[in-house]
């Protein structure tokens, strides 16, 4: 199943690298990946989709909250599971 | 992304540091930072890249001198940087405190890497200070150039690279903060030299603003166990008749020993740690059930085989002890953890219950709220039943054989020792074999790479705990080839009058690998034998200035040896021609379960594990 995820980042030196780093080094492929600079110019966001079972999401999100660069991390799966609701849902 | 935007929060409040405002050079900043976080000790080599902090540290030395005449932060020099930074491990392990490497550019930087990755996977707190090339020759293949903040970035907790001069001292403040706080762990500092040169103003207090880190902190660090929690373990806890606490090297990074010692008191449960968790409790202690996992006592697996209930506090499930996860601890109906880190809970094996927060409060929470309420559970007969695991299926080994058994020498030491030595090893055999002998007293006396598993981290580790602690008695138990990898750092030993001692436990090749050669790669011995390897490791010692350095070859000078030795007053090395064939047992071979564990020719085991059931598919094993 795919999901996407939205993370704030602080606009910081290699903070970008870290965030794909991680993903490949934890063995998690990146679908796609977005960078947008917000209104506050210290934050960016990333919008990132990779696909995989509920437990790769969980533990990879949970990695991600570990990165000191990273604000928050939100997911929201949209594709490949009609009954998900089309919303943004905080992980506990 | 890579446009630095960070700003310094300004110092704030009264506490007015009283060098603040002062003019000073980056480098000077670099120093000031380390002393009023409290640093004892540098460790690190010099370097280009690095010398104006080099410099400032030998004028900060000169100019606060101690009143007994010492200098207040004293650089102590390796062999290698690869040294240094297991020095500063070292030292953290076995004070607590955070470790301080400072190493110069390029070279420098990328032999901290390994350190860097230990310390990483064991949680060990450092902070690592690399001199880099100038701003203005980043990225231009210079002199000395390593992209730092890439490499370490996939190693450390964190890494910064300072580009703005102004953001210098809060990013030094803020890495100390990240290197001790929540999980701890490496923070790598990459200082270009012109940042190191530039004219700053000393503020005294100024931190970055890391908002995510520090909201996912305070929340862990606030959590505490609610009385419905607490009303929900114990509850569980009266379902069982077999608890079990499965203790990690959490337990020790968290201060939570004595929390952990009363509450297994307070309500009978027997205890096994695992490597990195040996002296989170007393391996004296009647519940102790010393180590489990690959190289665990029989007693200790045998126990978690039959549990029921399971407490993991600050241990994540790992490889090493639950190579097969949904076949460890297969009576367990219920499992429970606590852990700091919301990423290791369910990580590996699903909890029934948890809690992410600081596990001394946790513990100590448990431990009122079940007092309070007349909680002891009746556990006569698993009490009873750990007592005959203990007593059936002791550790032994071939005392009869007219070679020297490595664990006899072990023994030997803790003999005289009596659980109070601190102890570092290189990996392998050795390690197993002082894990599994030595008795622990307390937490941190006991230093060794559990997860990376990195050959040539006893000798150094060991230098940087006799600095933590100069007058605990520190042991380097080493292997013949694990000590090589640093050998270099024997003469560190001696150029700073370290009364350390140095066994190295002769086998004459890489015995773990011998030993995985034997049992699955039909006794090819691939480049583990080291029989024509030319090197006298008594010489070694003595050039390098070991007044003490014997070999002892004969068993009946064991003990007469060993006394002597430990009785020197300077640093001793000890080489002891050990039997080329002992093993370590138990063993729960890789991709094994507990159900599969070996346990040898003298180690009693439960019921004879059929042949074809320890074989593992290599496709499975790691």
């Amino acid at each position: 199943m795919k999901h996407t995820l939205s993370i704030l980042l602080q606009n910081e030196s290699g903070a970008l690298a870290r965030v794909a780093g991680l993903f490949a080094a934890r063995h998690c492929n990146i679908d796609a990946l977005t960078v947008a600079a917000t209104h506050d110019p210290s934050v960016s966001q990333l919008t990132l989709v990779l696909h995989g079972s509920a437990a790769v999401l969980e533990q990879i999100v949970r990695q991600t909250r570990k990165l000191v660069d990273v604000i928050d991390v939100n997911t929201l799966s949209l594709v490949g599971d009609d009954n998900a609701p089309l919303a943004l849902a905080t992980q506990p | 992304m890579t446009t630095p935007t960070q700003t310094a929060l300004a110092a704030t409040g009264t506490d007015h540091h009283p060098l603040a405002g002062q003019p000073m050079t980056g480098a000077e900043v670099v120093v000031q930072v380390l002393a009023d976080e409290g640093c004892g000790v540098l460790f690190g080599y010099s370097g280009g890249a690095i010398l104006p902090v080099y410099d400032a540290v030998f004028r900060y030395n000169a100019g606060h001198p101690q009143a007994d005449g010492r200098e207040p932060m004293p650089l102590v020099v390796p062999a290698n940087e690869q040294g240094a930074g297991f020095m500063a491990a070292g030292y953290a392990r076995a004070s607590g405190r955070v470790g301080v490497a400072i190493v110069t550019s390029g070279p420098g930087a990328t032999n901290m890497v390994t350190p860097i990755r230990d310390a990483m996977a064991d949680s060990i707190p450092l902070v690592a200070i690399c001199g880099q090339v100038p701003t203005s020759s980043l990225g231009s293949d210079a002199f000395q150039e390593a992209p730092v903040s890439n490499i370490m970035g996939a190693c450390a907790k964190h890494v910064f690279l300072v580009t703005e001069a102004e953001t210098l001292e809060a990013t030094l403040r803020t890495a100390f903060e990240i290197a001790r706080s929540g999980r701890p762990g490496p923070v790598v500092v990459d200082v270009p030299k012109n940042v190191q040169n530039a004219a700053l103003r000393f503020d005294g207090a100024s931190r970055l603003p890391i908002p995510g880190y520090r909201a996912r902190l305070r929340a862990a660090e606030n959590a505490r166990l609610d009385d419905e929690a607490c009303a929900r373990f114990f509850a569980a806890l009266a379902q069982a008749k077999r608890p079990l606490v499965y203790a990690g090297g959490g337990v020790v990074a968290a201060g939570a020993a004595p929390a952990l010692r009363a509450f297994a008191e307070a309500f009978g449960l027997p205890v096994t740690t695992t490597l990195m968790g040996l002296g989170g409790f007393d391996t004296t202690h009647p519940q102790a059930l010393h180590m489990l996992g690959m190289h665990g006592t029989a007693y200790a697996n045998y126990a978690v085989e039959d549990c029921d209930f399971l407490l993991a506090l600050g241990a994540r499930f790992d490889d090493r002890v639950a190579g097969v996860p949904d076949k460890f601890a297969p009576g367990a109906t219920f499992i429970a953890q606590v852990d700091i880190d919301p990423a290791e809970v369910g990580k590996v094996k699903p909890a029934d219950w948890h809690h992410v927060g600081p596990l001394a409060a946790a513990l100590e929470r448990l431990t009122r709220y079940g007092q309070a309420r007349g909680i002891r559970p009746p556990l006569d007969d698993w009490h009873a039943h750990v007592a005959a695991l203990k007593r059936d299926h002791a550790m032994d080994y071939d005392r009869e054989s007219p070679l020297i058994q490595p664990q006899a020498v072990i023994e030997a030491i803790n003999r005289r020792t009596r659980g109070r030595a601190v102890v570092s090893t290189g990996v392998g055999q050795h390690q197993m074999w002082a894990a599994q002998y030595f008795d622990f007293r307390e937490p941190r006396q006991w230093l060794t790479s559990g997860s990376m598993g990195t050959m040539g981290f006893g000798l150094p580790a060991a230098i940087g705990a006799q600095f933590a602690r100069p007058d605990a008695l520190v042991l380097d138990i080493d292997g013949d080839a694990s000590i090589r990898m640093n050998l270099g750092e024997l003469e560190t030993v001696t150029t700073y009058g370290l009364p350390l001692k140095v066994v190295v436990l002769n086998n004459v090749g890489d015995g773990m690998v011998r030993q995985w050669q034997k049992l699955y790669f039909g006794h090819r011995f691939a480049a583990s034998d080291k029989s024509l390897h030319r090197k006298d490791f008594i010489k070694a010692a003595e050039a390098d200035g070991f007044a003490w350095a014997r070999r002892l070859e004969d068993k009946a000078a064991l003990e007469a040896t060993i006394e002597d030795f430990l009785a020197f007053d300077g640093p001793a090395f000890l080489e002891v021609m050990i039997d080329p064939d002992a093993g370590v047992y138990p063993m729960v071979g890789p991709g094994a379960t507990y159900a599969q564990m070996i346990t040898g020719e003298f180690i009693a085991s439960r019921g004879a594990v059929p042949v074809e059931a320890v074989e593992v598919p290599s496709t499975s094993m790691f």
